[in-house]
């Protein structure tokens, strides 16, 4: 489950965290409401470390009354595939459940965190882990017209620094693909693959005149310490050496709009399986833009990425982890989301992979082993206070295994995969 | 035991503060009555209020955030008052500025309303409608009679630069200054009901007492004209 943030509520005596330490509603940080969509304001919010605002009275140093720093996000829906097929094939039903605990928010005034953990339902059984969770150091230097924001992180995920919500982590779809099966049958770029508390990771960042952005980062798997899940991308574990993760971005704000381009990417080490095997290189490289329109009643927010992976792999491997000793994929994301009056909304988003054929990597096709897919994703979505969410989601799969019609190999259309989803989402 | 616990915590956070912490004046901490109003200013307000590369903190980007520039320092404190004391209550002032002005001291109000009145105006960069700003121009010189509403300069001043309580309003977004107008009218649909005996709590800006009838006396068409008009002005 990828991104959210922490909501508002009406009774200021008892809001989620980050808009108890601020006392500011949930539109303020989150465009139109529409977490985990950033605004200007919740962007440097983060950036400068979640140090704004109040915090819990420790030291009695503090006006405001104490408060525990804790929220919770709850998440239900029913969601229904089109056809029902045989076991690895997709289920008719899935109930979709989850529950999110948060704590965090301001410690010191250069010190502050975002802490998450999820529990949740998805299909495959129960369980509660660590969830996108970082802490930050920052500091901001404001003097004639000079303006430098820097920082440091420790995370557990790459790009839970992303503030423009153009990763796989953050992105607008607050429901995932929520087809669980079929999920597996879409093949992903590696850094799309990362989920929370599946490495640790430090970055450093500047924001410049907050215009100028750059970040690097480095993450590994968890050799000891907290137990957590593994990395599992394609079939099965992975484990990754120190890896390289960066961003470059320009943004400017004009009138109400928001304008920013940018770039990101990672060169990923993995160990397939376990520490002792060789070593597969994947390099992603992104291109990513985001609009957003912020001026009530209206409320517009626009993304694209541009992915290009291109993955190498160790000798030894050639044939049983992939047919081939080099592949390359290309992800084109883009979506769009409007809502009116922090209300009535609705998200638009389309996905398409295209990439090298693999027979052993993309089984699903046994012919050719295309990896390519393509997905419109329609929401419409109604939130009568801003603390209830309620929503529709349709997942359209126009193409899968490279074919448009039967797959080879499988009696399955795309369109047998199509899932649509009601859900409700309760932040607290 | 809860003393213990004190002491520990005090001491864990005093070292990382000493540690960690750049001091008071580059503090964002809106809830330590020693961060003076001038740092609240450049390390909170400004992201709202403000506009990057720029050493005037006031002039807005996003419209939906008031430039408080060269504003009129009693307005400033009354305003900021408001938000405190939860008084001005539609619906922008209540998502964004209460949490703000939740632990505002009249020293830092002092301090932040001597800061924004004395930082420089700039003509408003966002376009209006020139025809439009015609027509708001007539309003704001000569009024409209027909429905009692007085000429807007008589109060205002004669280029809208306002007067101790009374705000400026040169060069404000058309934006913000429409939803103002539009709070003011629904104020006035309240009296009206209430016979001109509304409590302060049914009111979104009960202090706007003077700006009830106005606003109601123009038309959905005259406030934006008279809003684009106001924008345009240096
Ligand atoms: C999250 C954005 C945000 C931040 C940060 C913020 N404000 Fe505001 N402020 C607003 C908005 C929105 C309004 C308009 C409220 C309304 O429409 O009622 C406003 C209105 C005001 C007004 C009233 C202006 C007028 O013309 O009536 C004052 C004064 C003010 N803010 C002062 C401050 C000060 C001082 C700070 C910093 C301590 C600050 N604000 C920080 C969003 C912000
Ligand atoms: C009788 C004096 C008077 C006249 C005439 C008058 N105003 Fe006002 N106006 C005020 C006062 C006083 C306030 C401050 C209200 C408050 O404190 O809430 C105000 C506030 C405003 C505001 C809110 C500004 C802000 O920053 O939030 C707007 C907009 C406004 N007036 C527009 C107008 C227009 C347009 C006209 C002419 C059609 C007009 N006024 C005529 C006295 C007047």
């Amino acid at each position: 489950m990828g991104g959210l943030a922490l909501a508002g509520s009406m009774n200021a005596n008892a809001i989620p965290i980050y808009a108890r330490q601020t006392g500011q509603a949930c539109v303020t940080c989150h465009l139109g409401g529409m977490y985990p969509q950033l605004t200007s304001y919740g962007r440097l919010f983060k950036l400068t470390g979640y140090t704004m605002g109040t915090r819990p009275n420790l030291t009695d140093l503090e006006v405001q009354k104490d408060a525990p720093p804790i929220s919770v996000w709850l998440q239900a829906g029913r969601g229904f595939t089109n056809k029902n097929n045989a076991a690895s094939q997709p289920g008719d039903t899935q109930n979709i459940q989850a529950i999110s605990l948060f704590s965090g928010g301001k410690i010191t005034d250069n010190i502050g965190g975002f802490l998450q953990w999820t529990g949740g339902n998805t299909g495959g059984g129960y369980n509660f882990t660590v969830d996108n969770s970082e802490i930050r150091y920052a500091d901001r230097n404001l003097n004639n017209g000079n303006d430098l924001i820097y920082g440091v992180y420790v995370n557990n995920h790459p790009t839970v620094s992303d503030v423009w919500n153009n990763t796989a982590n953050w992105n607008v779809i607050l429901m995932g693909f929520y087809n669980a099966n079929a999920a597996a049958q879409t093949p992903q770029p590696f850094l799309d693959q990362y989920g929370p508390g599946q490495s640790e990771g430090i970055g450093a960042y500047l924001y410049k005149d907050t215009t100028w952005y750059a970040e690097a980062g480095v993450y590994k798997s968890f050799t000891h310490g907290i137990a957590t899940t593994d990395l599992t991308a394609g079939s099965g574990s992975v484990f990754i050496d120190p890896s390289p993760y960066y961003r470059l971005a320009y943004s400017k704000d004009i009138g109400a709009h928001s304008f920013e381009v940018g770039m990101h990417g990672m060169i990923s080490y993995a160990h397939n399986g376990s520490w002792g095997t060789t070593v597969n290189t994947y390099r992603d490289t992104a291109l990513d833009a985001q609009y957003q329109y912020n001026l009530d009643p209206h409320y517009i927010g626009a993304h694209a990425r541009f992915l290009h992976e291109s993955s190498s792999f160790a000798g030894d491997q050639v044939g049983t982890t992939a047919a081939n000793g080099s592949n390359y994929l290309n992800e084109a994301w883009l979506d769009v989301s409007y809502v009116y009056q922090a209300k009535y909304g609705g998200t638009l988003t389309y996905r398409n992979i295209t990439g090298s054929n693999d027979l052993t990597l993309n089984a699903l096709n046994t012919t050719t082993g295309s990896p390519n897919w393509q997905a419109w994703i329609p929401e419409i979505f109604w939130t009568p206070w801003q603390n209830l969410r309620l929503g529709f989601q349709y997942t359209v799969y126009t193409q899968m295994a490279g074919a448009t019609s039967v797959i080879p190999g499988q009696t399955l259309k795309p369109s047998d995969f199509n899932t649509s989803a009601f859900y409700v989402s309760f932040i607290y | 035991m809860k003393h213990i616990a004190k002491v520990l915590t005090l001491s864990a956070i005093s070292l990382a503060l000493g540690a960690c912490s750049t001091g008071l004046d580059k503090s964002r901490n809106l809830g330590n009555p020693a961060v003076s109003g001038n740092t609240l200013a450049q390390q909170v307000c400004s992201i709202c209020h403000g506009e990057v590369g720029s050493n005037v903190n006031g002039n807005s980007v996003n419209p939906t955030f008031p430039n408080l520039a060269g504003q009129q320092k009693d307005y400033l404190v009354a305003e900021m008052t408001e938000f405190h004391e939860h008084t001005r209550k539609d619906p922008a002032a209540q998502d964004m500025m209460w949490g703000i002005a939740r632990n505002f001291t009249p020293k830092q109000i002092e301090e932040l309303a001597t800061y924004y009145s004395k930082q420089p105006t700039r003509a408003n960069p966002n376009p209006v409608n020139p025809a439009l700003a015609a027509e708001g121009a007539k309003i704001f010189n000569e009024g409209n009679l027909d429905k009692g509403v007085p000429a807007c300069m008589g109060c205002h001043g004669s280029n809208a630069e306002g007067n101790g309580p009374i705000p400026r309003l040169a060069g404000q977004h058309q934006d913000y200054l429409y939803k103002q107008l539009m709070a003011f009218n629904s104020d006035e649909m309240v009296e009206e009901k209430e016979n001109n005996n509304a409590k302060d709590d049914d009111l979104e800006r009960p202090h706007g007492v003077a700006m009830e009838g106005i606003a109601h006396g123009l038309d959905d068409h005259q406030k934006h004209a008279v809003a684009a008009y106001l924008q345009t002005l240096k």
